[in-house]
């Protein structure tokens, strides 16, 4: 019995397959927001982003604001072409 | 930018690694404050991300590869055992410990001969990725989802991968035997019970002859202690969700505060045997033949799980129109057969939505053929159309501003925008249709009591196809 209890034995990894990720920086900013083609991706939590909306658009004019707005966890996807022609993007409320 | 919620930053800083965006600039709202308020103290904070320059940090790009050695361990078992079950504090959950890689509970220590023990119970070779065995198509909550045939199947939160031998650690781990690995590879196909990330583990059905195979219970205490392979393979998905899908609460997923029904472990199998005659087995419904053997994930969340009622007033009801049920449906004095799903759906609507699963034993399940109910899809619709009400009263519902996407969905029933429907048009509270809402089950015994939980049909698999 001593022997099977001091027996060294090799254990198995329970944890799945993780893909290395390739990480990249973050995306350059922006020397102004005026005239910048601004996205906002609302995702859920309308208490907060409805009020969020209408001050964005209300006290920055200058700034083209586009809106897409889902109540499912994942964000409306911009298109190819959108990509192309938004400066940045306010991703919220995550959840 | 990106906007949380206060407590979610651990996930966010989590899951912006995962996208390859590990510096994502965030900032965090309020779960408290009213909206407006919320929105005036982080509103130049989200402005200010957009324009502010890079650090140095947020500029660099590179690679994130954890290690991931196949032998994890070496040591004596004495050893083993207190390598596997060692926790770590986190502070997303007041530094409670939690498991490192098991579910909570002591495990069986994998060793590779223990590991290789287990492989004998499939055909499969040990490097095969758990792929689909066919195209299926999933619908869940608003959005659906599909697969095809040869797909890596991916564990969430962490959009892992999988190889048989890491199910198979797995289900040593467990404390299940070579031949629960079938039911337990078709677990893993079907996602391990990881769902989106927050599937708790999952819960399941199965239906064809493996039961008896493997030694199910599904007569008496069929959701009690005792029955190793109920008990074991139940608690297999929460095991797969901590290892394969890398669930960590409060780091990799939230899940709101977990369920009891799937706490543990959660199976049942279908006692086809006792089904009356004229109604087809969960395999046949699901498509495939008697003798096949599937695995149905369900998700078991609400309704309950218990026994609706004292199984002699059950008896009662049927066998002489006597006791509460009788009173209940109007018929003293009067014997069966009786519409049982008249007492059980009453106002069951009034504050929830959807379908669920019924289990029951075969004299209840012959009352309600005797009754009228020759073939279970007739039960489906007739409890579907019980829990119609008006658009009007279907608006001051706490989940369909989700499920219709804002009221901005198409109404599945007219297959009109939910905002062009009249206040009084009637739709159906109890899910989008029959056979998805609604499963109805049958189990052994004799006592007249049957159970209910949440969830109607949904994709399976094969558990043959892992044999």
């Amino acid at each position: 019995m001593a022997a099977t209890k001091d027996k060294v034995y090799k254990c198995l990894n329970p944890v799945g397959i993780q893909e290395p990720v390739d990480t990249f920086p973050l995306a350059p900013r922006l020397n102004t927001l005026d005239d910048k083609n601004i996205h906002l991706s609302i995702c859920g939590e309308p208490d907060i982003t409805i009020p969020l909306e209408k001050r964005l658009k209300g006290d920055y004019p200058s700034i083209n604001w586009t809106v897409k707005k889902t109540y499912n966890i994942n964000p409306v996807q911009l298109t190819e072409e959108e990509r192309k022609t938004t400066d940045g993007v306010i991703l919220g409320v995550c959840w | 930018m990106l906007i949380d919620l206060t407590e979610e930053d651990n996930k966010v800083r989590h899951d912006a690694l995962i996208y390859g965006v590990p510096e994502m600039r965030f900032v965090s709202a309020s779960r408290r404050l009213p909206g407006p308020e919320d929105v005036d103290n982080i509103l130049g904070s989200i402005l200010e991300g957009l324009t502010r320059p890079l650090t140095a940090k947020e500029k660099k790009g590179g690679k994130w590869a954890p290690e991931q050695p196949r032998i994890l361990f070496e040591g004596t078992l004495e050893e083993a055992e207190e390598f596997y079950n060692q926790t770590e504090k986190i502070p997303g959950i007041h530094n409670a410990p939690f498991s490192m890689y098991t579910d909570g509970l002591p495990v069986v220590v994998p060793t590779e001969e223990r590991v290789e023990d287990m492989l004998r119970g499939t055909s499969h070779k040990p490097d095969e990725l758990i792929v689909y065995q066919r195209d299926e198509e999933i619908a869940m909550d608003a959005a659906r989802f599909s697969h095809r045939r040869g797909e890596v199947v991916q564990f969430m939160p962490m959009f892992r991968t999988a190889t048989v031998e890491q199910v198979a650690v797995n289900a040593v781990m467990a404390g299940c035997k070579p031949e629960y690995f079938p039911v337990v590879l078709a677990i893993a196909e079907s996602g391990g019970g990881t769902g989106d990330g927050r599937g708790g583990g999952g819960a399941y059905l199965v239906s064809g002859p493996i039961y008896k195979e493997i030694g199910m219970n599904v007569s008496y205490g069929r959701i009690g202690p005792g029955n190793p392979p109920n008990k074991t393979i139940g608690r297999v998905g929460s095991l797969l969700w901590r290892n394969l899908g890398g669930y960590k609460e409060m780091v990799s997923t939230i899940m709101t505060y977990g369920s009891p029904v799937t706490n543990g472990g959660f199976i049942l199998a279908e006692y086809a045997e006792g089904l009356p005659k004229g109604w087809k087995g969960l395999n046949e419904e699901l498509g495939y033949k008697k003798n096949e053997s599937v695995l149905m994930p369900i998700r078991a969340g609400t309704w309950g799980l218990g026994q609706e009622h004292m199984p002699g007033v059950y008896r009662s009801l049927q066998k002489s129109g006597h006791g509460g049920i009788a009173r209940f449906l109007n018929v003293k004095g009067i014997p069966g057969p009786h519409n049982y799903l008249d007492f059980i759906t009453d106002g069951i609507w009034k504050t929830m939505e959807g379908g669920f699963t019924l289990v029951l034993v075969p004299d209840m399940a012959k009352d309600m053929y005797d009754f009228g109910f020759k073939t279970k899809q007739a039960a489906y619709e007739y409890i579907w159309k019980k829990s119609f009400e008006t658009v009007k009263e279907y608006k001051l519902r706490g989940r369909p501003d989700y499920h219709t996407n804002g009221w901005t969905a198409i109404e599945k029933t007219s297959g009109k925008h939910w905002r062009e429907l009249p206040d009084d048009y009637m739709v159906p509270a109890g899910g989008d249709d029959p056979f998805g809402s609604y499963n109805i089950i049958v189990c052994d015994g004799q006592e007249t009591a049957s159970q209910r939980f949440s969830g109607g049909h949904g994709p399976a698999y094969s558990i043959d196809a892992w044999r």
